[in-house]
């Protein structure tokens, strides 16, 4: 266990290196709320939906941050440091491991700060339930980050991932809960939401935070995050295992 | 621990053999780049495996850490399998790689505190061996600087410098003193022969042939993914007919009877006379041959004014097996 913390610190420690990526998150997050949400709230029929888009938002920025992680792993493939983790003292699983609690770890860490400021601005009714909400959330982030490094590792191609990661993104965070309630979407798009684990963490949170949630049990999110953490992260074990081995990045 | 089934054949020289492939490929699609290795590596030594470019030896080393996996064949590193336990083979093994694998963000001193760590180094041990090889290598000054900062030179010093911290029992180290100025090229081999004699057996990948005569014990020569052959660098100069050169000046010109004794002697294979007073002799294992030659032509009255011994180098041995020049076997590859 204790390779898995030395492999996650340097993944912390390389994002904290990365300023220049986490002041621009920081500005894009704080342009959504200030700008866009502000203004869509003046549209929408939603009730309260400002509290709802800054639930949603804050999640959205949890999962892009947390996806960063694939991005290191190409920026390390084309220097060559992926031989060099492979070569190291250190098994497969533990590296996996580790980097999958690094990347979520690093960008829980990144969004905790705005998650406080969120919270102030929409206030907490009930602080067990937040607990709780933000506990689901860790396994969100690692089974966010486990998702990132199996299709880095998979796709092999820093532009193939790129240009999926662009596609991916929009239909992630479009395919559900996020930016609006699953009531006013059509039938279609609510069947996908409904398995989404985005809108797993934003309900969640949502409920967590006592914004309304429009849900009728935490339990959904809660078993459908813990089976998202499990099927990403130790499935990701199994083929990182399997699969990876150096040279052949693109 | 477990005895390897191969275990038993293993000792073959003075010590102990700590790496063994056998019949070790490896394919990237048509391209097969290691071809049916089969090596033995003893405890201890300092192993050269030299090549040009694109002859195999990064590739067989990968599969040695096991960061590839072969598409054939098996090695053991110590007494692990590198297919069925690459996890304990990793723990007795460590690698300098030929291109410095640091990225761009990093700085000299997270990267190699952080490999100590990994590599299980205490706190104290750690702080004091990251110190020595920092300042060992002339790289403590730019520690903090980010690796983009570095030169092409002192990133090469710190990716060194990894395994010269973690002091692994097999350390691989390939092309250790590319792009490496003189000074830092005789630091680094005396640090390398340290580590020997602290008890690792260390592999020497490179290119240099004059770095593998300066360093290796034996050395293997690989080209085309292939070994063509494996030997102390004695015996492999030895094996090139006529490779050794005498020169030999004398006070009158060499009489016909005297040219022909010394061409009947069995080692000679061949004699150029430059000046009839000058005679340049190729031959094999000149060190024994040497006295006889010069007590014949004493018995002939025959005073010598100068001798001049000179051995082949690994390059004519390269050359030898190859029939090519290291860089001709480069441009080809």
């Amino acid at each position: 266990m204790a390779k898995v913390w030395l492999v996650a610190e340097r993944d912390f420690r390389t994002f904290i290196r990365f300023k220049f990526v986490w002041i621009l998150r920081a500005i894009w997050f704080i342009a959504q709320i200030a700008l866009f949400g502000l203004v869509s709230t003046r549209m929408f029929i939603v009730p309260n939906y400002f509290d709802f888009y800054v639930g949603g938002v804050i999640i959205t920025l949890l999962y892009s941050t947390t996806m960063f992680i694939g991005y290191d792993i190409f920026e390390e493939a084309e220097h060559g440091v992926t031989d060099y983790l492979l070569s190291l003292p250190v098994s497969r699983r533990e590296l996996v491991l580790g980097r999958s609690v690094g990347g979520g770890l690093r960008s829980f860490v990144y969004v905790g700060p705005l998650m406080v400021g969120v919270l102030l601005l929409i206030g907490i009714t009930n602080p067990l339930n937040f607990l709780i909400a933000f506990t689901s959330l860790f396994l969100f982030a690692f089974g966010v980050s486990g998702l990132s490094i199996l299709l880095a590792v998979g796709i092999k191609s820093h532009d193939k991932y790129d240009i999926f990661l662009g596609v991916f993104d929009a239909l992630i965070v479009r395919f559900s809960t996020a930016l609006y309630p699953m009531a006013y979407m059509p039938q279609a798009y609510s069947t996908i939401a409904r398995i989404n684990p985005l809108t797993f963490a934003a309900d969640i949170f949502r409920w967590g935070a006592g914004v309304e949630s429009y849900l009728t049990s935490p339990w959904i999110p809660i078993v459908g995050l813990f089976l998202f953490f499990f099927t990403f992260v130790f499935a990701g074990v199994t083929f990182y295992e399997r699969r990876l081995e150096g040279g052949g990045w693109e | 621990m477990a005895q390897h089934p191969l275990s038993a054949n293993l000792r073959y020289g003075k010590n102990l053999a700590v790496i063994r492939t056998i019949d070790l490929t490896k394919r990237f699609g048509k391209l097969v780049a290691v071809d049916g290795l089969n090596l033995e590596i003893e405890e201890e030594e300092i192993f050269g495996l030299l090549g040009p470019n694109g002859a195999g030896k990064t590739t067989a080393l990968l599969m040695l850490t096991t960061v590839l996996k072969p598409s054939d064949g098996s090695a053991t590193v110590g007494e692990y399998d590198i297919k069925s336990d690459p996890d304990k083979v990793r723990r007795l093994i460590g690698i300098s790689f030929q291109e410095p694998k640091l990225l761009w963000i990093s700085t000299p001193w997270d990267v190699l505190n952080w490999h100590a760590k990994v590599c299980g180094l205490s706190s104290s041990d750690r702080r004091t061996k990251v110190k020595w090889v920092l300042e060992e290598l002339n790289i403590w000054a730019d520690r903090h600087k980010r690796v983009h900062a570095l030169s092409g030179g002192t990133k090469k010093r710190v990716e060194v410098a990894k395994i010269l911290i973690q002091r692994p029992k097999i350390a691989i180290i390939d092309e250790p003193t590319a792009q490496i100025d003189v000074v830092g090229k005789h630091k680094i081999w005396n640090m390398i022969r340290a580590l020997r004699d602290e008890g690792s057996t260390i592999i020497l990948a490179t290119n240099e042939l004059y770095e593998a005569d300066e360093l290796s014990d034996r050395v293997a020569i690989m080209h085309k993914g292939r070994l063509l052959v494996c030997d102390s660098t004695k015996n492999l100069k030895d094996s090139i007919p006529g490779g050794d050169i005498m020169e030999i000046s004398l006070d009158k010109e060499i009489t016909e009877k005297a040219l022909e004794e010394i061409k009947a002697i069995e080692e000679v294979v061949h004699i150029t006379t430059l000046n009839p007073d000058h005679l340049r002799v190729n031959l094999n294992q000149a060190e024994r041959v040497m006295p006889k030659i010069m007590n014949l032509l004493f018995k002939r009255g025959l005073s010598i004014s100068s001798v001049n011994m000179s051995e082949p180098s690994l390059d004519d041995v390269f050359v030898h097996y190859t029939g090519l020049t290291i860089e001709e076997a480069e441009r080809k590859a």
